[in-house]
C-alpha cells in the first residue's frame, strides 16, 4: 500500500488506499463500491487548499499526499447541483462536558 | 458495504469506514471478527466504541494505515500532538494496538 488518503462527508470517514499515479476518477470508482454512489454523482474537494479535484488527473499532479483529507460532496437530486461541503466536528457531538 | 471492510463509531457517533485488513492490526478487533458465533459485530463489520472519542479513534485508523505502510518498508515517524497521548494510550491498550 503506497498511500491512504482520507475522504469525509458528515459524520462519516472513508479510508481510501491508493497510488499517487491514481486518477481522481479511479478514486471516485472505488467510493463508488462503499457509498452505493456514482462517480459523476461525486465531487472531491481537497480540504486544505479548497481545490476541486480534476478526474482526468492523478492524485500526485494535483497534490494529494498521503493522509490527506479530502471531502466528498454528492449531486442533489433536484437540481443536478453539487451540494456544499459539510464535514461534521466532534465537539458539536460531545457526549460528556 | 463491501465485504473487506468495516466501520468503527467512535463515542459521538463518527463512523470510520476502513479496510479490514488494516482493522486487524489490532488484537481486539482481530477478535472479535474471527471468533467463532453469530455476532452482530461479525454479520455487520460495525463496531461501536462507546469510550474512545472521535479525535481519538481517528488518530488509532491512522495509525492502523501507518503501521501497514511501515511494515511494507516505508519508514516515516507517526506524530502524535502531546494533548492526546493519555487518552490514545489507554485506547491502544484497550484494543491491544
Amino acid at each position: 500500500m503506497a498511500m491512504y488518503i482520507r475522504v469525509k462527508r458528515h459524520k462519516t470517514t472513508y479510508f481510501v488506499t491508493c497510488d499517487p499515479t491514481d486518477t481522481v476518477l479511479r478514486i471516485k470508482q472505488k467510493l463508488q463500491s462503499l457509498i452505493d454512489e456514482p462517480a459523476n454523482r461525486q465531487r472531491l474537494t481537497l480540504v486544505s487548499t479548497d481545490q476541486i479535484l480534476e478526474n482526468s488527473k492523478t492524485l500526485a499532479e494535483q497534490k494529494v499526499e498521503n493522509d490527506a483529507i479530502v471531502a466528498l460532496t454528492l449531486k442533489t437530486d433536484d437540481n443536478g447541483e453539487f451540494e456544499d461541503v459539510c464535514i461534521a466536528r466532534p465537539e458539536d457531538f460531545s457526549s460528556f462536558s | 458495504m463491501e465485504e473487506d471492510t468495516v466501520k468503527l463509531i467512535s463515542a459521538e457517533g463518527f463512523e470510520f469506514v476502513i479496510d479490514k485488513k488494516a482493522a486487524m492490526v489490532s488484537q481486539t478487533i482481530r477478535n472479535m471478527f474471527t471468533s467463532p458465533g453469530n455476532f452482530s459485530e461479525t454479520r455487520l463489520g460495525e463496531v461501536t466504541f462507546p469510550e474512545i472519542s472521535t479525535p481519538i479513534l481517528e488518530k488509532i485508523c491512522q495509525y492502523f494505515y501507518w503501521h501497514l505502510q511501515f511494515a511494507s518498508g516505508k519508514e516515516s515517524e507517526f506524530h502524535i500532538e502531546p494533548e492526546i497521548t493519555l487518552e490514545l494510550m489507554m485506547a491502544a491498550n484497550y484494543l491491544h494496538t
